[in-house]
């Protein structure tokens, strides 16, 4: 972590010197954020045994409140530099500092734009990939209402890529598009999401690596006076190394997915109706499938915004012999109020409730039932 | 965002053409839309949130639009927000912060007060802001009232 700290510091100090007169453009955004879990559960593994709700807030990253109160699993930093190589190339980092990851900081973004003309962009580098309506800004608290997108939609084990993206932007019958085009790979070598169920299944795993590769699809984004919305579809192949103690390796059998989705925003202020519905299916023998969606409703009362949310994700096998549902499935109800005490920071409270509906015989309600209260603050500057 | 003064090579006003000369006349707290005033452009109000927003970056006839905000805290900043673009000002910077943090977008630089934005759209045929109509004066063409 020092080691990472100097060298932003020498970066810093690089760029404000004479001898490098470019012009760095710093902004950034972060969240304080802090809460716990209420009561105790049956534990859906360990059968017999009771323990505290678990309430994850950040799959990707392993951020979980429990019964004790702490400001770790979500509050974060991010600081932005851009800087113009020339009129129409710029380059952009982003370090984003964690509590859950000790606030070590991770160059999470990193990417070159090249703007070819008013209507053709191209980015390469890395990025998050565009799944979920608010995937690519699933860290900036403040650009939406809640505290986070629903957890337990964002739920993946792989969320960037290092990628190569071409925007054109168009207007076309009188609604603004972007279509996105986008190719990339990503090897997630260490993956603690995957670690972290290997722990709790308690196989003895000392390490897991999650390779998406040929990530390739294309978002397509319309936007009018009251609305924006975007539809999506990516296919990527997938790939798994599990790492023993012992040295032993054993890998998951190779499959394809492909993801589809349509999301967006309506703006009807002082009403905005956020929604988004997904569909991840896998060429795998067993005909994996994971229909996903949210609703939610935010309004507007000067600088309060009450909201309320509901998502549910189900996952199903359509060619297990027999077919069946009864696998992973769960809800999260939110409600919670915004509030925009000055024009660049909201102070947010939200109440959770995730309901685990998944197949207890089979072990498929490992998340558990959870109630938490999260509060905090989010600010850009 | 980073105040950065504007540095186009645009040809100083051609001729101080089209200009409304009611518009003086409009209550104080009126908002008014004003553009270079060789731009023959129809612009309504999906067009202004349109650019405003980010999601639009030229004119009907393909000239590439320049929008320029007031100052973050000043009052008709906050006006145009709620009448034009129907959102309040903490709204509008969440909706950018999706757009500067993703690299789709850069927030319209923001000048100083109502002389400073005049004198820049006078100055810049694609340039698009909007000032108290009461500031309003013959350099700039007003496209809408709000």
């Amino acid at each position: 972590m020092k080691k990472h700290i100097y060298l932003i510091a020498l970066a810093i100090s690089l760029f404000s010197t004479q001898v490098f007169s470019v012009n760095v453009e710093f902004s950034g955004y972060g969240s304080i954020v802090a809460g716990k879990t209420f009561g105790t559960v049956d534990d859906p593994i360990n059968i017999g045994e009771r323990r505290d709700e678990i309430f994850t807030a950040d799959f990707y990253d392993v951020g979980q409140y429990n019964n004790d109160f702490s400001f770790k699993p979500e509050t974060v930093f991010a600081l932005q530099a851009k800087t113009k190589l020339s009129d129409n190339v710029s380059i952009t980092a982003q370090l984003v500092s964690k509590a859950v990851d000790e606030f070590s900081p991770d160059l999470d973004w990193f990417y070159l734009t090249y703007k070819l003309n008013e209507d053709w962009t191209f980015m390469a580098g890395r990025r998050n990939i565009p799944m979920y309506y608010f995937s690519e800004f699933s860290e900036v608290g403040y650009a939406y209402p809640w505290i986070r997108p629903p957890a337990n939609l964002y739920w993946w084990q792989v969320t960037q890529f290092n990628a190569v993206q071409a925007l054109y932007t168009f207007v076309w019958g009188e609604y603004n598009h972007t279509v996105n085009f986008f190719y990339g790979n990503e090897y997630s070598k260490d993956n603690k999401e995957m670690l972290f169920y290997e722990r709790l299944y308690g196989t003895g795993a000392s390490s897991v690596d999650e390779f998406w590769t040929d990530i390739t699809g294309f978002n397509w984004n319309v936007s009018g006076e009251y609305f924006d919305v975007r539809f999506v579809y990516f296919v990527n192949d997938r790939d798994r190394d599990i790492f023993f103690p012992d040295g032993s390796m054993t890998s998951n059998r190779h499959f394809s997915q492909s993801f589809i989705g349509f999301g967006g925003t309506i703006n009807l202020y002082p009403l905005t109706i956020l929604f988004d519905y997904n569909f991840v299916d896998y060429d795998d023998v067993r005909g994996t499938e994971f229909p996903t969606y949210l609703i939610s409703l935010a309004y507007s009362i000067d600088e309060f915004q009450p909201y309320i949310s509901y998502s549910k994700a189900d996952h199903e096998r359509t060619k297990a012999t027999p077919p069946t549902e009864d696998l992973e499935e769960h809800y999260l109800l939110s409600v919670g109020l915004r509030y925009d005490f000055i024009p660049t920071a909201a102070f947010k409270i939200q109440l959770d409730k995730f309901v685990d509906q998944g197949h207890a015989p089979t072990g498929w309600n490992y998340h558990g039932d959870s109630t938490a209260l999260t509060f905090g603050v989010d600010f850009i500057f | 965002m980073k105040k950065v003064p504007l540095g186009f090579k645009s040809p100083v006003i051609k001729a101080l053409i089209g200009v409304t000369a009611f518009v003086s006349f409009m209550a104080s707290a009126e908002i008014a839309v004003i553009v270079h005033p060789s731009n023959a452009n129809a612009i309504d109000k999906a067009a202004i949130e349109g650019i405003f927003m980010g999601k639009r970056n030229k004119y009907d006839d393909g000239k590439v639009a320049i929008p320029i905000n007031g100052l973050k805290e000043s009052p008709t900043r906050d006006s145009f927000n709620e009448k034009v673009i129907g959102r309040n000002s903490s709204q509008v910077n969440a909706y950018w912060a999706k757009l500067v943090f993703t690299g789709k977008g850069t927030m319209p630089q923001e000048l100083a007060n109502d002389a400073e934005i005049i004198s820049t759209v006078a100055q810049n045929e694609g340039a698009i802001s909007y000032v108290d109509a009461s500031s309003v004066n013959s350099t700039v063409k007003v496209v809408a009232t709000y």
